[in-house]
C-alpha cells in the first residue's frame, strides 16, 4: 500500500503543552479500492477461432494488448487438433446426433480396417489440396524440401484442409478420430463424419467435437471453469508467453 | 448387405495409339464429341473378365485374365508388327488391323485351351510375351533381333502375320517373363535367367554383343544364384536374388552400372555392391533404376528426373527417397512401399495402403496427375479404389484397382 512521509503534530515527550513535529509514515488513501473503485472496469477481450455451441475444448482469448498477438497468430496458419466422436447407423440433417433423423442403416460390415482405408483416402485428397493452395511452384528444389519435411501449408485463404486423421477408438457403433486441420469450421468436421459414413456404405453422425489443440495452446494450458480467476489467468498468460513468441518468430 | 469389392481397370495417358482401349477417344461416337488426345487422369476401362495381369508396351497394351475360358488375353493399341496377334479386319477378311482401338481377344494356339491359365504378360517395343502355367511361353511381334525366341528370317514382314511362336525348352518351369526394348528375359523356377534378342548394349548378358535368337542361359555373377525377380524396360536389366543382392547388366550410359564399371555397356551380369539393406524388388526404366528394400524404402539411381527434386539429375550410387513423400508421418508410421514399377522415364510406387505415387517425365499426360508438367518428387494419383498393381509404358499407364 502506498504511503507518504509526512509530519504530524504529536505531544512532546516530557510534558508541558509544547507540540513538536515528528516525521511519520501515513498511508495514502488515493489508491484504495474503496476510494477509487474496482481496479478493472473494462477489459478488451478478443476471441481466437470460434467454437460452436455444440463443440467444446480449447478456446483462445486475448486480453488488452494481447489482441494484437491474436491477429499475428491467425496469420501463422497453425493447425488445430480435434477429437471427433461419431456413431454409425444414423444420418441426420445437420450431421450431429441432435438433429432430425433422416435415415437408419446397418453397420455390422464396418471394420477398423475399412475405416482406416477411408481415412487414408481422405488424407490423400487433402494432401493434394494442401499442395495446391500453398502456391508453391512444384518445379523448385524448395518445394521438394518442404514436401519432404511436411511443412507445406497454405499461407493465405483456403477452404478447410485436413492434414492428418487417425482413428483413436473403434467400438461399433461408436468411433473416435483425431483430426488435424486448417481453416475449418466444426460443421465441416461433422460433415466429414457424415461423408465417412457414406463412403463405408452406411451412415454416421457426429456426437462430439472437442478441440484439443489450437496452434500452440493445448488442453494442458487451458483453464477449466473453476479456475477463471485473476491469479490463474495471470499464471497461464506467463506460461504461454514464451511459446507464443517463439512460434511467431519462427513463422514471421 | 455390403456390396462386394469389385476389380476394375483404370487407364490414362496418350490415347491416339489406341493403347487406352477406349475407341471414343480416337473416333468419337457422337458428332459433337471431340477426340481426346490425352487422358490426364485415371479413366475406367470396362472389361469382361477380371484382369489379373497387364503390361504396357511402346504404344500398345496387353491385358490377361486368370480364367479357364477360351479368351484369356486381350490387346489394344499399335499392331503394325503383329504384337497383338492377327486381328482380322471386319471389312476385309484377309487383312489385319494396324491399330486396335478396343480390347480385342488374342487367339493363342493352346493345346488345352480350357485348362491352361495365363499367368503373366509382358510387352516390349514391338513384341509381346505371354506366360502360361503348363504350355510354356508364347511370343509374337517383331523378331528382327530374335527377341521372339525364333530364328531371324531376313526381310520378314511382321505386319499381318499369323505366327505365334511357342517356347518350351527351359531347365524348369518359367515363372516370370520380362520384355526389354528389343530383347526378352525369362526367369525359371530354379532361379536361372534366360535371354534372347538384341545384344548391342549387352542387355542379353550372354558375354557378347550379337543378337541371340534362341533363349540362352545367363552366367556371370548370377551363375548358381537363385534369382527371384528380373526387370527391364529399356536396354538395362536388373535381377534380385533371394538373399537380397542386386545384379545388373546391359546399358550403362546413364550411370546405371557405374558403381562397378566405367564402361558404358556390360554384357555379363555383375553384382552391384550396394549397402542399402536386403533388396526385395527392382525395376528398370530407360535411364534410371529403382529398388525396394525389405524395410520398405525406395532407392533410385541413374539419370533423369529421379524423384528427389529438380537438383538431382544423375547419380551412380542409390539415393533414398524420404518415406514422408509416400505419406509416412508420425500419425501413420506403418505406411510402407509395397511395389515399384518403371516406365521409360516414369516411376511408380504402390504403398501397402493401396495408394499410387508417380514421378518422372510427364510424357503426354502419362503420369495421371491431371497436370501436364513433369513431376520431380512422388505425387499421389487420385484413383477411386485401392490400387493393386500398375503397369507403366512409354506414354500411358494401366492400373488394376479394387473398389472400396
Amino acid at each position: 500500500p502506498a504511503a507518504r512521509c509526512g509530519s504530524a503534530p504529536t505531544p512532546a515527550p516530557g510534558g508541558g503543552g509544547a507540540v513538536e513535529l515528528v516525521a511519520a509514515k501515513v498511508p495514502v488513501l488515493a489508491d484504495h479500492p474503496l476510494v477509487q473503485g474496482p481496479r478493472f472496469r473494462k477489459l478488451k477481450i478478443g476471441a481466437g477461432d470460434r467454437l460452436d455451441v455444440k463443440a467444446s475444448g480449447v478456446f483462445v482469448l486475448g486480453i488488452g494488448h494481447g489482441n494484437k498477438l491474436l491477429t499475428d497468430l491467425y496469420n501463422c496458419h497453425l493447425t488445430k487438433v480435434y477429437t471427433v466422436g461419431g456413431l454409425f447407423g444414423k444420418a441426420t440433417d445437420d450431421f450431429s446426433d441432435t438433429g432430425n433423423l433422416v435415415e437408419k442403416t446397418t453397420f455390422d460390415h464396418i471394420t477398423r480396417e475399412k475405416l482406416e482405408r477411408i481415412l487414408a483416402v481422405i488424407q490423400g485428397t487433402n494432401q493434394k489440396a494442401l499442395l495446391m493452395y500453398s502456391n508453391i511452384d512444384m518445379k523448385t528444389q524448395e518445394a521438394y524440401e518442404l514436401a519432404v519435411r511436411g511443412l507445406i501449408r497454405p499461407m493465405g485463404k483456403s477452404p478447410p484442409i485436413i492434414t492428418a486423421v487417425r482413428c483413436l477408438q473403434f467400438a461399433l457403433p461408436e468411433f473416435q478420430l483425431e483430426i488435424h486441420c486448417l481453416h475449418e469450421t466444426q460443421q465441416y468436421l461433422r460433415k466429414t463424419v457424415h461423408e465417412i459414413g457414406l463412403e463405408l456404405k452406411s451412415s454416421a453422425v457426429c456426437t462430439q467435437v472437442r478441440r484439443v489443440r489450437d496452434g500452440v495452446f493445448t488442453v494442458d494450458d487451458a483453464l477449466p471453469r473453476t479456475q477463471w480467476n485473476l491469479q490463474s489467468i495471470q499464471e497461464a498468460i506467463q506460461n504461454c508467453q514464451l511459446k507464443v513468441e517463439t512460434e511467431l518468430e519462427r513463422t514471421l | 448387405k455390403a456390396a462386394r469389392r469389385k476389380d476394375r481397370v483404370f487407364v490414362w495417358g496418350f490415347s491416339y495409339s489406341g493403347a487406352l482401349g477406349i475407341p471414343s477417344f480416337v473416333r468419337p461416337d457422337a458428332g459433337w464429341k471431340k477426340p481426346r488426345r490425352i487422358q490426364a487422369t485415371p479413366y475406367r476401362l470396362e472389361t469382361e473378365e477380371k484382369i489379373s495381369s497387364a503390361a504396357c508396351g511402346y504404344g500398345f497394351t496387353l491385358l490377361a485374365s486368370n480364367t479357364r475360358d477360351i479368351t484369356k488375353v486381350w490387346g489394344m493399341g499399335l499392331n503394325k508388327d503383329s504384337q497383338l496377334g492377327f486381328q482380322r479386319s471386319r471389312r476385309d477378311q484377309t487383312k489385319c488391323y494396324e491399330y486396335v482401338l478396343e480390347p480385342s481377344p488374342i487367339p493363342l494356339p493352346l493345346e488345352k485351351p480350357q485348362q491352361t491359365r495365363v499367368l503373366q504378360v509382358s510387352c516390349g517395343r514391338a513384341h509381346s510375351l505371354v506366360l502360361t502355367d503348363n504350355e510354356g511361353v508364347f511370343t509374337m511381334g517383331n523378331n528382327s533381333y530374335g527377341q521372339c525366341g525364333r530364328k531371324v528370317v531376313e526381310d520378314e514382314i511382321y505386319s499381318g502375320s499369323h505366327l505365334i511362336h511357342q517356347l518350351k525348352e527351359f531347365d524348369s518351369r518359367v515363372v516370370q517373363v520380362v520384355c526389354g526394348q528389343d530383347h526378352s528375359l525369362f526367369r525359371t523356377k530354379k532361379g536361372t535367367v534366360y535371354a534372347c534378342g538384341w545384344g548391342a548394349d549387352g542387355q542379353t548378358g550372354l558375354g557378347h554383343y550379337n543378337i541371340t535368337s534362341v533363349p540362352t542361359k545367363l552366367h556371370g555373377d548370377i551363375a548358381g544364384v537363385n534369382i527371384i525377380q528380373v526387370s527391364s524396360y529399356g536396354d538395362c536389366c536388373l535381377a534380385v536374388s533371394d538373399e537380397g543382392d542386386v545384379f545388373g547388366w546391359g546399358n550403362s550410359e546413364y550411370l546405371q552400372l557405374a558403381s562397378v564399371t566405367e564402361t558404358t555397356q556390360v554384357n555379363v551380369p555383375r553384382h552391384l555392391p550396394f549397402k542399402i539393406g536386403k533388396v526385395k524388388e527392382a525395376a528398370c526404366g530407360g535411364t534410371g533404376n529403382l529398388v525396394l528394400t525389405e524395410e520398405g524404402n525406395v532407392f533410385v539411381w541413374g539419370y533423369g528426373i529421379l524423384g528427389k527434386g529438380p537438383k538431382l539429375i544423375e547419380t551412380a550410387v542409390p539415393e533414398m527417397i524420404p518415406p514422408s513423400l509416400f505419406g509416412w508421418s508420425d500419425f501413420s508410421p506403418d505406411i510402407r512401399v509395397a511395389h515399384v514399377r518403371c516406365g521409360l522415364s516414369q516411376y511408380a510406387a504402390l504403398t501397402n495402403r493401396g495408394e499410387l505415387f508417380v514421378w518422372g517425365k510427364n510424357l503426354r499426360g502419362c503420369l495421371g496427375t491431371g497436370r501436364m508438367e513433369d513431376q520431380y518428387f512422388p505425387w499421389r494419383v487420385t484413383v477411386p479404389g485401392e490400387v493393386v498393381d500398375v503397369a507403366c509404358g512409354v506414354d500411358h499407364m494401366v492400373s488394376m484397382v479394387r473398389s472400396f
